[in-house]
């Protein structure tokens, strides 16, 4: 089973646990809509888009609305949710999305990993990655998908959000992020694979750059809000589908940047028009990447 | 009182600091009253600049509890990190697409149309507010949208306001 985990904007929405499906043309758990804009809910639309086409489960999903407020109630249950239950769960991979960074709560969530009888491929973007660098848990992830600044924070060995890295970081140029990346395992604030996401996306295991993706260059893809998202339930569904970390980081960056040119995106481009391509993509392109 | 001096600053990475120990306790009780996790501790040495009892809070809330201060006219010097640098990162880079600019900020960024001074996109980060500030900011005027800043609660949302900032005053400069 994939578990993604991450919270969506709505105001009130109870801890939800349920699968994943569409309805409608909407994204639906429970039957309660799930908007497919960015976050948790672009991740989970395009992992469910994938797993769909590859004929696998659908992602079972748990999610709680939060909005950011200091009583920070969605993240808070799925946090408590994921220590209390993640050993009977066990799923095979979990992705940890956007959800209010807390060093103290991710400690326990992995702990919790510990006592599941198979640890699972561990995925986290947004703030869970931020609070495993943090909480210095990053190696006790599988993968990590960074942006290019996000990529700083993970070589910043003191910065504890992204907002307070050292400015020589964020001034660095993007063909510099191998030294970053480098720095990054160094010291020990990596999951064993980076996907870094950006105007080139670099895939990384262990220190070392195992590719780097140009094409098809689609600057667009940045100034739309969820490209990055999607990225990480790409990666999740291809690696349940069994691939391995790196195939599933690669697939996912080309798949992303070839849904983005069928799209014709431009700035002002949503990401479920990003989301709709990629079966078209899947068709054409998956057994000759695979 | 000696007991709370005891406990050290651990693990939510940010301190608020004051100048007077009545400020420290008033501090922590509006910001549990509000649901915030929050800790009386001792501040390290280098981050001692008043009295030596801090609150510490998660620094990444650190949006919503200055103005939750401001709101409860509660007094503070200032909230800084525990580790790290003590500057919030203040560069921005600007991306013409010529239909559309992109202003990012750190890890935020916002994207306009030139011609209308829409919002195209308010994204990044990782804290919950943004996909919440995606929703309320895409699709309306720079000039009538409220300031990310003003109805978000993190350190995501200070940086989006930053780039927000800077696309008002750009679609100024068009204008």
């Amino acid at each position: 089973m994939m578990l993604i985990a991450g919270t969506v904007p709505i105001k009130g929405l109870p801890l939800t646990l349920a699968e994943a499906k569409f309805e409608g043309g909407f994204l639906s758990l429970n039957h309660c809509k799930i908007p497919c804009t960015q976050g948790t809910g672009a991740t989970i639309s395009a992992a469910l888009t994938t797993t769909k086409y590859l004929k696998l489960d659908p992602p079972q999903v748990l999610v709680g609305g939060d909005t950011g407020r200091g009583e920070g109630k969605g993240s808070r249950s799925i946090y408590e949710h994921l220590i209390r239950k993640l050993p009977e769960l066990s799923p095979d991979v979990l992705a940890l999305h956007y959800i209010l960074p807390d060093m103290a709560l991710m400690r326990k969530v992995c702990e919790s990993v510990e006592r599941c009888s198979e640890k699972p491929v561990m995925i986290a973007d947004a703030g869970s990655m931020y609070a495993a660098k943090a909480a210095g848990l990053a190696s006790e992830f599988d993968v990590f998908t960074p942006d290019f600044c996000e990529l700083g924070f993970l070589a910043d060995p003191n910065a504890v959000h992204p907002a307070y890295i050292n400015r020589h970081l964020f001034d660095t140029n993007v063909n510099q992020a191998p030294e970053l990346v480098s720095t990054a395992y160094q010291l020990k604030n990596a999951a064993k694979l980076l996907l870094v996401k950006g105007a080139i996306d670099y895939v990384a295991k262990e220190g070392e750059i195992l590719e780097r993706l140009t094409e098809p260059d689609i600057p667009a893809l940045e100034a739309i809000g969820g490209t990055g998202d999607t990225i990480t339930g790409l990666v999740s569904a291809f690696v349940y589908g069994g691939l391995e970390l790196h195939e599933a980081a690669i697939i996912a960056a080309k798949s992303n940047r070839m849904a983005g040119k069928l799209a014709r995106a431009t700035p002002a481009t949503k990401v479920w028009q990003i989301i709709a391509q990629f079966p078209a993509v899947f068709e054409k392109y998956l057994s000759e990447w695979v | 009182m000696a007991s709370l001096k005891q406990e050290k600053a651990s693990s939510l990475g940010g301190l608020v600091l004051f100048t007077t120990v009545e400020q420290a306790i008033q501090a922590e009780k509006v910001l549990r009253q509000a649901g915030y996790a929050a800790k009386l501790v001792a501040p390290p040495p280098q981050l001692r600049k008043g009295c030596d009892l801090a609150v510490e809070i998660n620094l990444v809330e650190q949006t919503g509890i200055e103005r939750l201060f401001k709101q409860k006219d509660v007094d503070y010097t200032e909230i800084a990190p525990l580790k790290g640098g003590e500057e919030l990162l203040d560069i921005v880079k600007v991306t013409d697409f010529g239909e559309a600019i992109m202003v990012k900020a750190g890890n935020m960024k916002v994207t306009f149309d030139k011609d209308t001074g829409i919002i195209l996109n308010a994204s990044g980060g990782g804290c919950p507010d943004i996909p919440y500030l995606h929703a309320e900011l895409v699709g309306r005027k720079l000039t009538e949208a409220p300031g990310p800043k003003e109805i978000g609660f993190t350190l995501c949302a200070t940086m989006m306001d930053r780039a927000f900032l800077e696309c008002l005053q750009l679609w100024d400069d068009l204008r």
